[in-house]
């Protein structure tokens, strides 16, 4: 029994693909618990962190998966044509509980734009990016869009500390420049930086940049498609 | 504005009526508390497909929310399809499904009926009320185009197509597929082509890129498509729709084996289409690739066992490979193809009961599976019973007598097969393909096995001959001919080569009186065989030379 030829990468997607199902049962478990309980969890601290957490978690899985499939040259951009304003707030809604449990303002500003990118694909993105800003906030958090030299520009803007020098930066990363040592790997911005990359138009390509300031003094995200 | 559209925009929930279908009573109740903390009033709820087809059969939907996996049964796409074709679903109406995924890979691969959006839990109110307020609001925005496209009203649907094009630009992509398929509809060749080169001259997209091969196909521009498509799939490979146009050129074009492996290609990708599995059956059958086919047939019918498409054809097709593939076939392998091909027969009779027909046809399969596994007595049996119901059986169709035929050769009775195609033929004079199939059986009245064997032999001649080696050949043409005698292009084959032979041999007559006895085994050949110009020439030759 020791030749079982175990394919080890294929039983983690399997595996994960199963947890990130049953973290979304738990996540709509969590919603609906707040939607009955209303006045007792609306600022309970404890059911915040677990609602985050649960939805970092499923996060983190769907771009593990995400990750997984780009390795195994499966990913691939289906792009098609979208209405950014509707499409940002539709990825805002799925955090509006958390927002409003954690008393966040929120906004969008989005010029009147249609778009070319993979939806589900930058789901992905957004809404790892906004769990993220989620995290790192003080009070604000907004989303924009906007046409720039032919690109579309998404942008998750807030109002705490900022990126630190070290990640500030434009343009693609690649897998080795990944710091597993340290605490945060960046995985999430890889995983970005892979997803824009994947769309392009003739010669141009998409990337992501980070910087700090925006109308909020915050963290800026931006994902640039052509 | 009036006061229903004030109303409209204010809770544009309200006046719609829904159906929620899930196995889980947790998620149908919090559908439900979702719905109405949108202003949804009408919400029915049910728990599985027969139950939701129901529904929808006696009252009118106008959005449906379906989970793709129901456990047990039907999922879906099951409903989903089955709505749409009977029609119980207008293009109205909204069908959206609620999966686990973050892709849409699950559910691809279907060949038609697409859902009008995905759902991916975990759903919130929030999200359930952004995405689907939007969804109905472009349901009301573009409900005058769905109107008349449910009328078939096409010409006006295009009207409207194009008024609207100006006036909402976030529907452009929607307006522009649907635009397309408009003109493809009512057969504009030239409009909807030019509408896939706007969108295309904007942006690579690979539904436009799709739509355009169709108006190459249409206008039988096929290298073209042929190469767009082979381009589209490798920067897409799961675009199963572009397998199946890819396919469907091929064949177009002639091209069977080639149109045979894409088609397995795209059923590697997505297994679980029943029509693209039943297309690689039939596109097999004609390759003469029967273990393919047969192995298509089979998911052709275990997929059918929860779907709208599931036919009686599927398993009577099913049957036949089988009955081919187990024909003199003793072994292990053989006799359990054989009892496959009997409880095959036997489960199609008891699924569609109500069918007549069925019977008949099952017992014409299952007396030629008898006698290939050598029961004779079993066979006679059957083709006696099958006889006397031939008799009173006014109509026949030609699926059923060419099988009728083909069992009758099986046992033996090759003059009645005969009669009974020359019958046949008289009856579907118009129609090539069935004279095709009956001059194929004419031609080789035999098993699948040995039919492959006089064919290896024809081919194995043909090259003797190119290469020069008459001898060669006419003795290999002679081994075809034992096995089917009266093959119509063989027996030419062998007298082209003896004439050949009798050019560098003038003296030897033998050669001549070969040639006329195999012409002769060819006089009854019909005008309209597709062999009959050949014959005339070659009987004018020996003509000619003998006298």
């Amino acid at each position: 029994m020791t030749d079982q030829n175990i394919d080890f990468s294929m039983v983690l997607a399997s595996a994960v693909h199963d947890m990130k199902n049953s973290l979304g049962m738990l996540i709509n478990s969590l919603d609906e618990l707040r939607m009955d309980h209303k006045e007792a969890l609306a600022h309970s601290n404890q059911f915040n962190m677990l609602q985050y957490e649960a939805e970092r978690m499923h996060n983190d899985l769907v771009q593990l998966l995400g990750i997984y499939r780009l390795g195994q040259d499966n990913l691939v951009a289906n792009v098609d044509e979208h209405f950014v304003p509707d499409f940002l707030s539709e990825q805002l809604a799925r955090h509006v509980p958390l927002l409003d449990g954690l008393g966040i303002q929120y906004s969008i500003e989005a010029d009147d734009i249609n778009g070319f990118f993979d939806e589900h694909l930058l789901t992905g993105v957004l809404n790892n990016t906004i769990n993220n800003a989620i995290r790192y906030t003080k009070s604000q958090l907004r989303l924009t869009a906007r046409d720039e030299d032919g690109y579309l520009v998404i942008g998750v803007e807030d109002d705490g500390a900022g990126y630190p020098e070290s990640m500030q930066h434009t343009g693609t990363l690649n897998f080795k420049s990944l710091d597993f040592k340290g605490g945060s790997t960046s995985l999430g911005l890889f995983f970005a930086s892979s997803i824009a990359a994947m769309h392009n138009e003739g010669e141009r390509i998409g990337s992501i940049k980070l910087h700090n300031g925006g109308e909020l003094g915050g963290g800026v995200f931006e994902i640039w498609l052509p | 504005m009036n006061r229903s559209e004030q109303s409209e925009l204010a809770n544009p929930f309200g006046k719609l009526s829904f159906l929620v279908v899930d196995d889980f009573e947790n998620f149908r109740l919090s559908m439900r508390q979702m719905l109405r903390s949108c202003g949804a009033e009408d919400i029915q709820l049910v728990a599985h497909a027969t139950a939701a087809i129901q529904h929808c059969s006696y009252n009118h939907v106008d959005v449906v929310l379906c989970d793709y996996n129901l456990g047990e049964g039907k999922n879906g796409q099951h409903i989903l399809e089955e709505l749409r074709h009977k029609k119980l679903l207008k293009r109205s109406s909204l069908f959206l499904m609620v999966t686990a995924e973050t892709s849409k890979e699950m559910v691809m691969g279907a060949r038609e009926y697409q859902p009008d959006a995905y759902l991916t839990k975990p759903i919130n109110r929030a999200v359930l009320e952004k995405r689907l307020g939007s969804l109905i609001r472009q349901r009301n925005t573009l409900l005058p185009i769905n109107r008349e496209i449910d009328r078939e009203n096409y010409p006006k649907a295009i009207t409207l197509c194009l008024e609207m094009l100006n006036k909402h630009p976030r529907y452009k992509t929607w307006l522009m597929k649907t635009l397309g398929e408009l003109y493809l509809e009512v057969g504009d060749l030239a409009h909807a082509q030019k509408t896939y080169e706007d969108v295309l001259a904007q942006r690579e997209l690979s539904w436009a890129r799709l739509g355009r091969c169709r108006v190459l196909l249409a206008n039988r521009q096929f290298d073209e498509a042929i190469n767009d498509l082979k381009a589209l799939i490798e920067k897409h490979p799961d675009y199963m729709e572009a397998y199946d146009l890819l396919a469907e050129t091929l064949e177009k074009q002639g091209k069977t084996p080639q149109a045979q492996r894409i088609l397995e290609k795209a059923s590697e990708h997505s297994p679980n289409a029943l029509l693209r599995q039943k297309h690689l059956a039939e596109v097999a059958t004609s390759n003469q690739d029967v273990d393919t086919a047969s192995e298509a047939w089979r998911q052709t019918v275990n997929l059918g066992t929860y779907s709208i498409h599931d036919a009686p054809d599927h398993y009577l097709s099913l049957a036949q490979s089988l009955s081919d593939l187990s024909e003199g076939d003793l072994d292990a392998e053989g006799t359990e193809r054989a009892n496959e091909a009997l409880s095959v027969l036997s489960k199609m009779e008891k699924r569609f009961a109500e069918d007549e027909s069925l019977p008949l046809r099952s017992k014409i399969i299952q007396s030629r599976v008898h006698a290939g596994q050598g029961h004779n007595r079993e066979a006679e049996k059957l083709l006696k019973e099958v006889s006397t119901e031939m008799e009173n059986q006014q109509n026949m169709s030609a699926d059923m007598g060419l099988d009728y035929a083909k069992t009758l050769f099986r046992l033996g009775r090759d003059q009645d097969a005969k009669s009974l195609l020359g019958k046949l033929a008289a009856q579907f004079d118009n129609d090539s393909d069935v004279l095709q199939q009956i001059e194929g059986l004419l031609d080789e009245p035999v098993g699948f096995r040995q039919k492959l064997k006089a064919r290896e032999f024809n081919r194995d001649g043909i090259r003797a001959f190119e290469e020069g080696n008459l001898d060669t050949a006419i003795k290999t043409f002679e081994k075809a001919l034992e096995i089917v005698p009266d093959h119509a292009s063989l027996n030419l084959n062998l007298i082209q080569v003896l004439l050949k032979k009798h050019q560098q041999e003038p003296s030897n007559r033998a050669l001549l009186a070969t040639c006329q006895k195999r012409l002769k085994r060819l006089e009854g050949l019909p005008e309209q065989h597709r062999q009959y110009r050949r014959y005339v020439a070659l009987s004018q030759k020996l003509k000619g030379l003998t006298a």
